[in-house]
């Protein structure tokens, strides 16, 4: 009996390891060693890497570019978050309905999401282009200005928040069509007996029901808008003048273009920190308002 | 609270190439239960949910209380309706669904909140009222989807084959329970249904469909005893009439009776076929079914079988002889054809038979 027990123990083991080794390997580790390297000195040549406590959270502190950035990815999760959700539940809605080509629409809004966000940054930067870029054409017919969309400050994170919106929106809206097809067709009908308009279902039938779908694709939106950031490699790395830098690219610059990695791992514990607190806070407080099935 | 009276002139609805129904008429009479009864794919539901406005109609015309509501939306047409599924909103609690039609229009809170009680007390929901539907059995959901209807006031009621989601002895409670309901509210009820013991047991008036057209409207009883149709006497009754070609009683009609008879399907209610040594029909026992109180006897004669209730005591076997007698009244004649009733050939039968038998009892 100790045998087999004993056996039963080794094969769990076996069993767990292959997904414990690469859970540990590239996300644990990582982790742990990220929070140990931020507190210290990035080592170069001979100079050895030694442990500064808070210098690098006193650095942050002080760095005017990181307020920028953390203020730009403020106000890009400002809009992307609602107006994709927004978006992506309006499509939703109408391609849930019964219409000609219903199949032909589904797949359009999906397709930004099937394809590479590094991909479609460039036909993004075609649309852009100032003078002769799609925008600037359709603007020219009604005697608008050339607009250098991602060459001006004021602009460019607002281009990018835009290229964000179109390429989460599809993405959501997958999500709240399968809720919307698990809403049984009679629903609908007892309450145009009751005389409720389309709208007034929406608001008390509808809204509630997909309340889950919402706190999961909000949740979503809010690590995406931390974490997508492929579209600005390609069309303004981050300028002109940190305008449209996020924090991730940050990130990014400050470890492998600076190879400050001890300075990087710490602002990536702010960025996990701000993270965590906001998807936690997400979540008890939309919790209570989520009927569960 | 009381009823109105819906009427339908000549519905006809197809979806593209399906026709559901076909040439629809019909008279529901204020205030009484009225069941829409047949097959499954007969049109029932489709004909109530033309009534309630859920579907309009290829062509014709709908009435209620003698106004013209084809294409009036289902809240102005003065119905609540009862849904196979209940379509309770699921994140609602109880009180909120019975209520709900009540926000829609806007009614001020405290009537709300009276019409409420009122509703929960008379259908004893009043201590689950801050459930939600998940948390209730099947049955509580049924009563709750009752009380939405209720709380509406309005004049005709729709249900769409409402207990087919009870069990066997819930459904028995709720059928007395929602007739008991219509006759007290008075209100017109309309109640589809596939099951025939609910439409006998609780309407008024029964129409039976089938194929997208009306059969036969009648009362329950007069449905029993005079079906329209061949399809209405295998529909009604378990287990239903049993019908046979005049070829079995031809050693018992003249020749030239026989030939008149040819293209009729005779057909007559097991538990008129009795067991009788001096009867017409002579066969063997087939397969017999004892159901407690009553057995029922497969009696095969030349390649038909008849069906006949005896009593559950009786220890006949397979292949005994037996003969089957019948009182004439007891018989029913249809046009194989048309499947129509024909009571014009029923006085010579009737004749030609009685004298048989009279015959066959001095014999014995």
């Amino acid at each position: 009996m100790r045998n087999s027990a004993k056996h039963q123990w080794i094969y769990a083991w076996l069993l767990l390891s292959p997904a414990m080794i690469f859970l540990i390997t590239f996300t644990h580790y990582p982790a742990v060693q990220t929070v140990i390297s931020s507190f210290f000195s990035t080592g170069r040549g001979r100079r050895k890497s030694v442990f500064i406590g808070w210098d690098n959270y006193a650095t942050l502190l002080l760095d005017e570019v990181f307020w920028k950035v953390l203020v730009n990815n403020f106000w890009y999760a400002i809009w992307t978050i609602p107006l994709s959700i927004i978006f992506s539940l309006a499509m939703a809605l109408w391609v849930n309905d019964k219409l000609r080509g219903r199949g032909f629409l589904r797949m359009a809004y999906f397709t930004p999401t099937v394809l590479p966000l590094i991909a479609v940054a460039n036909i993004w930067l075609f649309f852009y282009t100032p003078g002769f870029g799609l925008i600037d054409q359709i603007r020219g017919l009604f005697g608008f200005a050339e607009q250098n969309w991602m060459g001006s400050p004021d602009t460019a994170l607002y281009s990018m928040i835009a290229v964000a919106i179109w390429k989460e929106a599809g993405f959501f809206m997958i999500f709240y069509l399968a809720a919307l097809q698990t809403i049984p067709p009679s629903l609908r009908e007892a309450a145009s007996i009751e005389g409720a308009s389309k709208f007034y279902y929406f608001r008390r039938v509808i809204f509630p029901l997909l309340m889950p779908t919402t706190l999961f694709v909000s949740i979503n939106a809010v690590i995406n808008s931390f974490r997508l950031v492929d579209h600005i490699f390609v069309m303004t790395e981050g300028g002109p003048n940190n305008s449209s830098s996020l924090l991730l690219f940050y990130i990014y610059e400050v470890a492998f273009d600076y190879w400050d990695t001890a300075y990087a791992a710490t602002l990536t514990v702010v960025m996990l920190a701000i993270l965590t607190t906001v998807a936690i806070g997400q979540f008890f407080f939309l919790d209570k308002k989520v009927h569960y099935k | 609270m009381s009823g109105a009276e819906v009427t339908l002139k000549n519905i006809f609805k197809s979806w593209n190439e399906i026709s559901a129904l076909n040439d629809i008429s019909l008279d529901v009479p204020a205030g009484k239960f009225t069941a829409l009864l047949g097959p499954s794919g007969c049109g029932k539901s489709t004909a109530l949910r033309i009534v309630s406005g859920l579907e309009e109609p290829t062509s014709g015309q709908v009435f209620i209380g003698g106004n013209d509501v084809t294409h009036i939306p289902p809240a102005a047409r003065d119905i609540a309706m009862v849904f196979q599924s209940y379509a309770l909103f699921p994140h609602l609690t109880v009180a909120e669904n019975i209520v709900f039609g009540l926000r829609v229009r806007g009614l001020v809170r405290k009537e709300r909140d009276e019409k409420l009680k009122a509703t929960a007390q008379l259908l004893g929901l009043s201590e689950l009222l801050d459930r939600k539907p998940s948390q209730l059995s099947g049955g509580q959901q049924q009563r709750v989807a009752l009380g939405r209807a209720i709380v509406a006031d309005k004049s005709i009621f729709l249900m769409d084959e409402p207990l087919s989601n009870l069990d066997a002895k819930l459904r028995a409670e709720m059928r007395e329970e929602i007739r008991a309901l219509q006759d007290r509210l008075g209100v017109t009820m309309l109640y589809v249904t596939h099951d025939q013991v609910e439409a006998v047991t609780m309407a008024d008036q029964v129409v039976l469909m089938n194929h997208g057209r009306v059969e036969q409207v009648a009362s329950p009883r007069v449905m029993y005893e005079m079906p329209a149709t061949l399809f209405a006497a295998k529909f009604i009754g378990t287990p239903p009439m049993v019908t046979f070609s005049p070829q079995l009683l031809s050693h018992s009609l003249t020749p030239s009776l026989l030939k008149k008879s040819q293209n009729l399907t005779f057909g007559i209610r097991p538990e008129s076929l009795t067991l009788n040594d001096s009867g017409l029909i002579n066969g063997t026992v087939g397969n017999v079914e004892y159901l407690g109180a009553d057995a029922l006897i497969e009696c095969k004669v030349g390649d038909e079988f008849l069906l006949c209730r005896a009593p559950g005591r009786t220890q006949l076997t397979e292949g005994t002889p037996i003969n089957l007698a019948f009182n004439v009244k007891d018989l029913h004649v249809f046009n194989t054809a048309s499947g129509q009733r024909t009571d014009n050939m029923l006085p010579e039968i009737e004749m030609a038979l009685s004298s048989q038998n009279a015959s066959s009892e001095l014999a014995s």
